[in-house]
This record gives structure tokens, sequence and C-alpha cells, in this order.
């Protein structure tokens, strides 16, 4: 029989290899968009069944038992890929041509989707390593120097990996989820595993899901690979497979949470191994979010939001309050609708004008003004205006810090957000207002299936900020307890409020006086753009006076200091080492001397026969 | 049928009638204050009133399309949100229903309109005034933070009808040690928050003629106008409510507000302007320091 559970996984790989085999067009994106749409179908229909009790599938692959489990909590997980999914789909109709990307981004999701719902360490393996093969190719369709460095730290995450789950299976003898989690839990009193042994676990695995979370300094790899895919695939590479990541994060709480605790002890009250990964957070949202301030470049400068966003949901995990988890679940949607409609409007610019470079663009709001609109939702969710979704979940994670007392994590925050306001606002005024250069007055606005993918995202994006309960309620379910109290629009913690409904009416409220007063004032002429004041100089076409490169120079001067040392160009250089070596050895030994191989072969002969085994 | 309690309609009407006018006064005070310092005569109190109904007076407006018009009109509706959802004197208005970082973000928001509005002008000086506007807010918002969070871990919540409640009990937040340093904190990027000198680098008339607000005339300049006299008045009223021990009626709420402009203006008056790295480079030295200070101490 066939599980709903297995079509769930694998009815997007199918696909993938469908509209792969038959490569028409036409038929390829019905395929994939079919593929990419059942998981949301499975996903609707289990909604309810979820919430009371966990649906399960088990299945034996080559004498290993394989169990896949939907419960509340990685069902939440699932939705999220799945509403993204099918945004990337619709997203890539527009900008793909070719059966190559609906195959390995259709595997991927996949992957991502088999992750989630794993129960044991060799299905979540195996599809882990699904998942980063598939996007590994994607990004080296278009670029092998970034998709090589994908691959490195990708690799490197997957070796920390094997050895942890490789530990945990000497010690403890299972590899499902269930029984590991026992074990360690009963390890408490037995002792078998030292205190050196947990402190590796968790160094193994952090550096796995830290790989793929992007957080610092393991996040090298995502600024090239995010930029360098299909943008269409990039919404779903950033807004759900990055998730992977911050899923194993919470695997890892759950299966060695009481061991950690027990092991380590707190520091200040709060969890040390929470504490360690509340910094790596906090420290990734800061760095990330001043790169990103700086970058010439539109993929780059939401490739590096991206990696302090989810440094966010590293943070609110790492505060280790139970309103910890539900401000980093919460972000984990919204992270998800807004960096994904981001990545979508990104993909619509890119498809429309063919430039990726800030200076090259402008004034393009005229000439696509839905695209614009859905930016505009994307800028506002982003930065956490009220009442968006990306404020609902930065206000829990907020609440959640400073109420565990964690000073300083909490200030990294407010650091970020006034950052993340300073990047999306360059990206406004680069990309859309502004003088327009001249090759850019034919661009169209975007085709119909990108623009329904836009709007996938970006009504979720207003639903859950303006009844946020809708989220938070279905938390409190998956973890059986009143986390966020409240109604659907109103969100109350122990020591603080916000009604989502309220402030969205006197909002509106407010904009109505506003607009009234604007209304029956006097009247209004539309000047254009060049008609403005320049202290009395002339305006011609011929300049171009908006400003578009080197917008945040003074930051970047006061910055100095720190922009000289980059991990990026840190790693580069021990590459290039590496390389050198490797090239050396090569000349030295391999250098095509039929004497020398002799030579070498003389010697080893005698070492075996010093060794005694000749 | 949701039933409507009009005793909350009508102070939130009488509230923001209240709150524009004192805005308008705040803006008057600060103008002959500074005349009077540099030993001018100055406006009367009331001229900002006046410059406003003049510029709402005027026939005609240009503008540079929907994003430009939206901009002032979000920026007025924003600060209207925040204003309603601090606890003024003894009008509790919304604030049950919203806590310290909701109103720190709203109180945020109307800059977002007001970069909006400049930035598709497609004025370079207006340009530069937006990223000046952001980086000064980049700059300033970690002291801040650190302020707000020393705030919130002394007095235990987020509510700001709390935190004036335990005030009134235990003594204002400035006499206790941890706090007053947080208060010093937060007085310096105060001067930032009302764009007052050393911090006026956004508008700075002399470099860019007035930067964001440059393109703006008729009634567009008016909506900015009566959205600043509003955010004068939100924010100093949020100062009292954070650090003064907020207050019981409109009499003492508004000695408190005039207290902290008169701080402001005086620091004003005596401080040139710094460029914009300087600073950054000032938030993110003695303020951050200071906070960080104060957040450990009230662990």
């Amino acid at each position: 029989m066939i599980n709903d559970l297995m079509i769930l996984i694998f009815a997007p790989l199918v696909a993938g290899i469908l509209a792969w085999a038959f490569d028409v067009r036409g038929i390829r994106e019905a395929i994939g968009f079919i593929g990419a749409a059942i998981p949301v179908v499975i996903l609707a229909k289990t909604y309810q069944t979820v919430l009371s009790n966990s649906i399960n599938y088990t299945i034996t692959v080559g004498g290993f038992k394989l169990i896949f489990q939907l419960t509340a909590l990685n069902w939440y997980f699932a939705a999220v890929a799945a509403i993204v999914g099918i945004a990337m789909a619709l997203g890539m109709i527009s900008t793909s041509r070719s059966g190559y990307e609906w195959l390995f981004a259709l595997m991927s999701y996949t992957g991502v989707l088999g992750v989630f719902l794993s129960q044991d360490f060799i299905g979540f393996f195996l599809l882990w390593e699904l998942m980063t093969f598939a996007s590994f190719m994607m990004v080296l369709r278009n670029n092998r120097h970034e998709s090589l460095k994908y691959f490195v730290l990708s690799v490197i995450g997957a070796y920390a990996m094997m050895l942890g789950i490789a530990i945990l299976y000497a010690k403890t003898g299972a590899l499902d989820f269930a029984t590991i989690r026992q074990a360690l839990y009963m390890d408490l009193s037995i002792g078998a595993i030292s205190k050196g042994e947990s402190a590796l676990l968790f160094v193994l695995f952090l550096t796995a899901f830290g790989v793929k979370a992007g957080a610092f300094p393991l996040h090298v790899w995502a600024p090239g690979a995010y930029s360098e895919a299909n943008q269409s695939y990039t919404s779903f590479f950033s807004g759900a497979l990055s998730k992977a990541g911050v899923y194993g994060i919470l695997l890892l709480y759950i299966l060695m949470g009481a061991k950690l605790y027990a092991e380590f002890g707190t520091f200040h009250g709060h969890l040390t191994f929470a504490y360690v990964i509340a910094w790596i957070g906090a420290i990734t949202v800061v760095v990330a979010s001043f790169l990103a301030v700086l970058q010439e470049d539109i993929r780059k400068l939401f490739a590096y939001s991206s990696v302090g966003q989810v440094g966010y949901i590293l943070l609110a995990f790492g505060v280790g309050t139970s309103l910890g988890f539900a401000g980093g679940l919460f972000h984990v949607l919204s992270h998800a609708v807004f960096k994904g409609l981001f990545w979508l409007v990104t993909a619509a610019i890119i498809l429309q004008t063919g430039k990726t470079k800030f200076k090259d663009m402008g004034g393009l709001a005229e000439k696509m003004p839905f695209t614009f609109a859905m930016g505009l939702i994307a800028v506002l969710s982003l930065s956490g205006i009220p009442p968006m979704a990306g404020f609902a979940s930065k206000w829990l994670i907020y609440e959640a810090a400073i109420q565990a007392h964690m000073p300083l994590v909490a200030g990294a925050i407010f650091l970020g957000s006034g950052l993340a306001f300073a990047y999306v606002v360059r990206f406004l005024y680069a990309v859309w207002f502004g003088q327009r250069p001249s090759d850019l007055d034919n661009v169209k606005e975007a085709p119909l299936p990108l623009l329904i993918g836009m709007a996938i995202l970006a009504i979720p994006n207003i639903l859950f900020g303006v009844a946020p309960g809708l989220v938070t309620e279905y938390i409190n379910k998956a973890f059986g307890s009143e986390i966020v109290g409240g109604d659907y629009f109103k969100l109350v913690t122990p020591t603080g409020t916000y009604n989502a409904l309220l402030v969205t009416i006197v909002l509106v409220l407010g904009l109505a006086i506003a607009g009234l007063v604007f209304l029956y004032g006097a009247t209004t002429r539309k000047i254009p753009v060049t008609n403005t004041y320049q202290s009395g100089n002339p305006v011609i076409e011929d300049y171009n006076l908006s400003i578009r490169r080197n917008f945040y120079k003074p930051l970047a001067e006061a910055l100095d200091f720190w922009l000289k040392y980059s991990w990026d160009r840190f790693y580069e250089r021990i590459a290039g080492i590496a390389e050198d070596f490797a090239d050396t050895l090569r000349q030295s030994f391999y250098n095509g001397n039929v004497q020398s191989y002799s030579w070498y072969l003389a010697i080893v002969l005698l070492i075996l026969a010093l060794w005694g085994v000749l | 049928m949701i039933g409507i309690d009009w005793k909350i309609v009508l102070e939130v009407i009488g509230m923001l009638i209240y709150a524009t006018f004192m805005g308008f006064i705040f803006m008057g005070i600060e103008r002959k204050a500074m005349a009077r310092i540099q030993r001018r005569v100055g406006p009367p109190l009331y001229q900002p009133i006046l410059d406003t109904l003049k510029l709402l007076g005027k026939k005609e407006s240009v503008s540079h399309g929907l994003i430009y018009d939206f901009g002032p009109v979000f920026a007025l509706g924003a600060t209207i949100t925040a204003l309603l959802f601090i606890p003024i004197a003894n009008f509790q208005l919304f604030s049950s229903n919203a806590d310290l970082i909701v109103v720190a973000y709203l109180l945020e928001v109307p800059m977002l309109g007001i970069m909006l509005g400049a930035m598709s002008s497609g004025n370079p000086y207006s340009a530069v005034g937006v990223q000046r506007g952001l980086l000064t807010m980049v700059a300033m918002q970690l002291p801040y933070g650190l302020a707000l969070i020393a705030i919130v871990q002394h007095w235990g919540s987020f509510k700001l009808s709390e935190i004036v409640a335990l005030q009134s009990v235990h003594g204002w937040s400035i006499t206790v040690p941890a706090l007053l340093l947080a208060f010093i904190v937060f007085d310096i990027v105060f001067q930032a928050m009302l764009g007052l000198e050393p911090f006026d680098i956004i508008t700075a008339p002399a470099e860019i003629s007035m930067g964001p607000m440059l393109e703006y005339g008729g009634k567009h300049a008016a909506l900015l106008f009566t959205q600043h006299a509003v955010q004068l008045f939100a924010e100093t009223a949020f100062f009292a409510v954070l650090f003064l021990g907020g207050a019981s009626n409109l009499i003492e709420l508004l000695i408190k507000q005039i207290a902290v402009l008169f701080i402001a203006i005086f620091v004003a008056s005596i401080y040139p302007r710094f460029t914009i790295d300087q600073a950054a480079k000032f938030f993110w030295k003695w303020p951050t320091i200071i906070g960080i200070i104060a957040v450990l101490l009230t662990v």
C-alpha cells in the first residue's frame, strides 16, 4: 500500500524526474507544478489529524528500518516548506527553461520534506544528503566556484553529522530518535557517556546543522550559493532549505537537551549549551546584517539578509525558554514567507531587466507596479512594521530574550533590526525610485505565474500579521502547553501584550485622518523626477543624479577596522594554500618520468619488506 | 454588534487635538528658546501653527507620484498610532493592548514613511538625507535598545502602564542608580530621535537643505509639520513615562515634557553637528558602554 507520507515526501522527486524526462515546454511546467502542489494538498488534509495524534509510516529498505512520522511539530516545518515550495514552482514556470533545474529543485524539495519527517538517523542522513546534493547541482549550473565552496562546507557538515551519528550508535545502539532520546535520558543516571563525549557530540551536531543554517562563522557559502542559483529556486533555498539546519538544532534539543543540561549545567541562570547557540545566533545577526547593508548587488544583499534572519531563529532557540521556541518557530514561518517573497521579487527584477547590480537599476516602480507592491509588503514585514508577520515573530523573540535576562543578546536584535531597516531602504531606493536609466525604459511587468507566486507568499505576511494568534495557537497545541496566551488577534505573554488587530485598526484610522487632511488639501500637480530643487542648477537627463553606488559609504568608513577581517577571505586563503600544496605534490611526484615511478615502487616494496608483510 | 466604548472614543479625539496643539507649542518653545539663547527675539510660540496653516492654505502642491503622496500620510498615520498606545497621564487610551516594544517600533515607523516619500522624489539631497537618517538610526539603535532593556529588566514588565504604576510605588526610574545610567544613554539617543544637534545630521539645513523634507511643499509639508508636532509630543511623553514616573494629570505631564524638552534644547544649542561616521563611532563608544553597564547591573 502506498502511504500518504510516501506520496507527500516523494511526489516532488517523481515529478522532477518526469519533468526532466519529458523536457517539453508546457508539459514540464505542468508536471513540476503538480508535483509541488501535492504536498500542500496532503498537508492540508492531515491538519486536523496531526494535532491529536501523529501519522506513522515504517518501511524496511536494505535491512534498515526507516521511520517517518508526521507529528504536530514537523507538520509545521513541512507546511512552511510546502507554502514556499508551491510559490517556487510558480516562479520557476516563469524563470526556468530547463528540465535540469526542475529536476534538482524538486529533488531538494523532497529532501527537505524527508528531513522534516524522518524519525531515524538513516533516513534523516540520506535525505539530508539528497537535499544538499540537489541544491549543490542548482548552484553548480551557474557558478562553479561558489558551488564548490558550498560543497566543501556541506561535506564538512556531513562528516561531522556522520561522526556524531556513529558515536551515538556506538553508545546507544540505536538509530531511531525515540530510542536515542530515551537512552540518553537513561544515561543521566548511568553516565556511560562522559562529559567530553557529550561536548564532542554537541560540537559535531552544531557544526552539521550550523552549516545548513548559515551560522557564523560557517555562513560563507550562503551569499555565493544563494545568489548564484536560479532566483525562483533561491526563494526555496533560503526560505525553506535553510530551515533544515534550524530544525536540526531543535532536534538537538529534543534528543540531547536533558543530557547536555545535566553535563554542563547552567551559566548565570542560562543553560550553558543553549547560551552558546544564542550567542552564535546573535553574532550571526549582527555580522550578516552589517555585511548586507554594504552590498552592491541585489542578490548578495538578500543573501546576507537571509543569513542574518536565520540568526534570529538560532538566537530565539538559544534563549531556551518555551517563549523562545515559540518566537523562533514563528520566525521560521515569517522568514520563509517574507524572504521567499523577496527572492521572487528579485527573480522578477532580474528576469525583466537582466541586471543584478544596484548601479544599473532605478525608477522601476512605475514600470512594475505590482512587483513593487509585493516588494513593499516584504519590506514592511522584514523590517518588522506592525502589523506584519515579521513584527509578530520578532516581538516574541524580543520578549523571550529580555525575559530570560539575556540583555546583550537582546541588544544584538535591536542593532540587527536597525540594520534591517537600512538595507531594505537601500533596496527600495536603488531599485524602485529615482531617475530611471534610459536602457530600462522598455521594462515590462513580471509574467503572471511569477506574480501569482508572489501573491501566495504575500498573503501569509499580512494574514499572520493581523492574526498572529493563528500561529501561536498551533504552536501551543504542538507543545501541549499554553506558551503564548491571548486569542487569534492578541498575543499575551506573562509580562507583555500585543493586540495586532487593534494596532491595525488604529493604524488604518490614523491613515484615514492623515488621508482626509491630504484629500481636502490643495490640488496636486504631478511633476517628473527630474524637476527637483538643485540649488539653482538645471537638471538635465544626461546626468543620473540618483545615488546608487556606495550608498552607505560613511558606514563602511566607520567600520573600516572591522571590515579588514573576513572569514570568507580566510577560508579562501586556506583553500588556496591547500591547492598550492596539492599542486606542488602533484608536480614533484607525478612528473611523468617512468624512472621515478619505478623508484617509488621500489621504495614501497622495500618498506613493506621491512615491515614483514612480504 | 460590537459595543463602542464612547468614553474612549472621546478620549482619543480629545487626546489627538491636545497632542497636536501641544506638539506645535513645543516646536514653538524650541524655536523661541533657541532664539533667546542666541540673543535673538524669536518668533511667538504659536508660529509653527501659523506656518502649518499657511502651508495648508496653498492653492496647489506638486507631487512626484503616488508613493510621494503616501509617504507623509503614512508617517502621520503611524505617529498617531504610536501616540494612542502610550499611557498619557491619567488617560490609558489603548496602552493595555500594546507594550514597550510595540511602542518603540511604532515610534520608528514614521521615519520609514518620510524616507519612502523622500526617496521617490528623486532629489539627490533627499537621498543623502535618507542615507544619513538610516545610518543615524543604525548607530543609535544599540544604545537605545540597551536603555530600554535596562528599564524592562529592572521593573520586570513590558507594559508601559505597569512601569508607571511601579514607579509611583518605588520612586522614579532615575532614582535607581543603574537606571540613571540608562537615563543618560536614553537622553543622548533622544537628541538624535528629535533630530537636534549634535545629531541633526539628517536635515542639516546648511549642508543638504533639510534633506528628506527638501522636496516637500504645500499640504505635504503641512502633513509633515503636523507629524513632527505629534511625534514630539509622543516622544517626550514616552520619555516621561519611562524615566520620570509618568504623570497623574496632564499638567504634571506637561511640566515633565517641557523639562525633557529643555534639556534637549540646551544640549542642542551648545554642540555643533557631528558628521555621520563620527556620530556612529560616538554612539558605539560611550553610550553603548554605559548602556552595557546599565543592563548588566539590572540583570
